[in-house]
């Protein structure tokens, strides 16, 4: 160790350095104060042993200036000290000694001291290294989130979440950094897409899968892919490239403003509301998929929700740090308290801040434990453009043409094979009205199950108003379905190219002996059919649904647009 | 604040009682809890998660029981959750995990 020695004594100075210098320590010395502050500053040793009283400087300025010139590290400074008061021992530990020894020396207690100082030094060394090292690793922390800010606020603002004139939204980080992840984008249709993604934890590693996910929505989306497409690539990506313990709970919804419909998939998120003109609860969707990432989806996981969208529509989605919030006692908000607040007591406009501010009240200042998400969807303004018009993305697009496939089904090919993803995946095949293949497959379902369970296997659907009914109706349709002899299903579709788009013409006729149209039809309003969605849902995404003929025939004609 | 962790481990069948917070903290606790079982050869045995005195669950917390169940075998996995409070059921379910794991 260097060792700096500062004493006017000679004598003494003479005996230390001596004896230092056998047990191989490297010693300095100064015959003042002064002097001693200059050989502090010059040679920087690593322990300084101070006599007191000296000419020019005393020992309690020298330590003084001493510990100002080196505060960054810790050098011991051992007082040499003929008093033995308290006053004057107290005096050498106020001007920054870290000990003292009272003269005459003893050589042991002497050595025992260096030695005690050594390790309080060493122990100094390495708290300083590994606070040096936690700074920088802080800085670069730092830096690296001001990037990952940076990106994220570019995730956003590429797409039109920032401008749609139908979309409120409120998002609050936990950390510096989202782990929930808004976007929204029009699609080429005039359609509008959102996504509202929670990640599993918070902060950076949660917000690393934005990225990936970010590009498919917004590539398919200017694509012109549905949502349910959108979600099976997301999840194939996630599995991909994620570790198993990460996923990323999602909703994805299409408004349409054309087709007046709503498209729901919910992977993970609490249940999306939809309220009415007075700001009532009328609808929930509840997740009924597995969150993106976690398994291969099935044919069912990629089935979305259509529901007929009315303009006085306000559809609200949020993550589940929103329900979850806790106040100061630790208890949660929950989804009760939120949906207590849509019985009509604010009005749909003031719904959204309605619903902040009462959670906002709720928290009461405690500390944010999730990141919050809240969107709302007005449908009255679904239709209006962003102000700098919306993104005309590039696509490629098959040019509508005129063509026209029939099918006939037969009795033993109805019992073997269900024909409806064989006929729509015909027709993406033809004709690929990107974005539309769910409204028609839904209008397809409809129509085929009215064909087949009231024409050919003359099911009463009355009987599935009671939860035993329904198991008894799907229970007879398989017998009926078994025991089918001879009956036949046509399906006609005719595609002819209109302005901007193209329009569909879906002819069903059954071998059935029909029904009475006028009362039938009404009653089949009403009447949930194939997926529990029923004709008036058919009817309203078509711009024409009749009946002709003895009621064995069903035409619809469905309309979709290309280009804006 | 987190939650404890304890194991009981009887013929084939490995019990993983879990109390308090279960999440993000619990992580290195919760795989050492399974993780001689499911190392190797080691795949036949039944997981009981048990979340009686459990609190609150977070979504890390699910991503912890994807890793057990992929580790233990992904499809072939048996793994049982029991005893979950109403609102942690209703998170599973949300998350729709019943298609993974029975949850009694």
């Amino acid at each position: 160790m260097k060792i700096l020695i500062v004493d006017d004594d000679r004598i003494n100075s003479t005996i230390l350095h001596r004896l230092l210098s056998r047990e191989g320590h490297t010693v300095i010395t100064a015959g003042d104060g002064m002097e001693g502050v200059a050989q502090f500053l010059r040679e920087e040793p690593e322990l300084v042993l101070m006599d007191i009283r000296m000419p020019k400087m005393n020992g309690y300025e020298a330590a003084r200036e001493m510990k100002r010139a080196g505060a960054d590290r810790f050098i011991p400074i051992i007082f040499l000290t003929a008093v033995t008061d308290d006053e004057g021992l107290a005096k050498c530990i106020e001007a920054g000694g870290d000990d003292f020894l009272t003269k005459p020396f003893n050589r042991v207690i002497l050595q025992s001291k260096i030695g005690a100082m050594e390790r309080i030094r060493q122990l100094h060394t390495a708290l300083r290294q590994r606070t040096d090292e936690l700074s920088t690793h802080e800085q670069n922390l730092r830096h690296e989130l001001e990037v990952g800010n940076h990106l994220f606020a570019n995730i956003v603002r590429v797409g039109n979440l920032l401008d749609a004139p139908c979309l409120n939204y409120w998002t609050s980080p936990m950390s510096t950094f989202n782990g929930d992840l808004l976007m929204a984008s029009y699609t080429p249709a005039g359609g509008l897409h959102i996504m509202l993604g929670d990640f599993t934890g918070h902060g950076l590693s949660a917000a690393v899968g934005a990225l990936p996910l970010s590009e498919l929505f917004y590539g398919l989306t200017a694509q012109g892919f549905s949502i349910g497409e959108l979600a099976e690539e997301m999840n194939a990506k996630m599995r991909a490239v994620m570790p198993t313990r990460m996923f990323c709970a999602a909703c994805l919804i299409e408004v349409d403003p054309r087709q007046q419909s709503l498209m729901v998939w919910n992977g993970g998120l609490p249940d999306v509301l939809i309220t009415d003109g007075q700001g009532k609860l009328v609808k929930r969707i509840p997740s009924t998929h597995l969150p993106l990432g976690v398994i291969p989806l099935t044919r069912d996981d990629r089935k979305v929700e259509i529901l007929e969208m009315h303009p006085d529509y306000r559809v609200f989605l949020y993550s589940d740090g929103l329900n979850e919030a806790v106040d100061r006692e630790n208890r949660m908000y929950g989804s009760e308290r939120l949906e207590s607040l849509f019985d009509g007591r604010h009005g749909p406009d003031q719904l959204f801040r309605a619903v902040l501010a009462d959670v906002e009240q709720f928290r009461g200042g405690a500390k944010q434990s999730d990141d919050i998400s809240l969107l709302e969807i007005v449908c009255a303004r679904a239709g209006e453009e962003p102000p700098g018009g919306a993104i005309q993305q590039r696509r490629k697009i098959i040019t509508p043409s005129d063509w026209r496939v029939a099918f006939s089904l037969s009795a033993e090919t109805l019992q073997s094979v269900d024909p409806l993803p064989l006929l729509i995946n015909t027709l993406m095949g033809i004709q690929a009205p990107e974005g539309h293949r769910e409204r028609i497959y839904t209008i397809l379902a409809e129509l085929f199950s009215n064909a087949l369970d009231h024409g050919l296997l003359r099911l009463d659907t009355s009987i599935k108003k009671t939860p035993e009914g329904f198991i008894q109706y799907y229970g007879q349709r398989e017998e009926r379905l078994a025991a089918l002899k001879d009956g036949w299903i046509r399906i006609e579709m005719q595609h002819t190219p209109v302005q901007d788009g193209g329009e569909l013409r879906l002819r069903l006729e059954d071998s059935g002996p029909g029904f009475d149209t006028q009362r039938v039809a009404s009653s089949l309003e009403g009447n949930l059919g194939h997926g529990g969605r029923g004709i008036a849902l058919v009817r309203s995404m078509c711009v024409e649904l009749h009946y002709p003929g003895r009621g064995n025939i069903a035409e619809a004609v469905y309309r979709w647009n290309c280009c804006q | 604040m987190s939650g404890t962790i304890t194991v009981s481990r009887g013929e084939g069948k490995t019990v993983i009682s879990i109390k308090g917070r279960f999440n993000f903290e619990m992580h290195s606790q919760f795989r050492t809890a399974y993780q001689s079982e499911t190392a190797g050869d080691n795949r036949k045995t039944k997981f009981v998660i048990d979340l009686t005195g459990a609190e609150y669950i977070d979504s890390s917390a699910l991503g912890m029981l994807l890793l057990l169940r992929e580790e233990a075998g992904g499809n072939e996995a048996d793994i049982e959750i029991i005893n979950a409070r109403p609102e942690i059921r209703k998170i599973l379910e949300t998350a729709n995990f019943q298609r993974l794991f029975k949850i009694v």
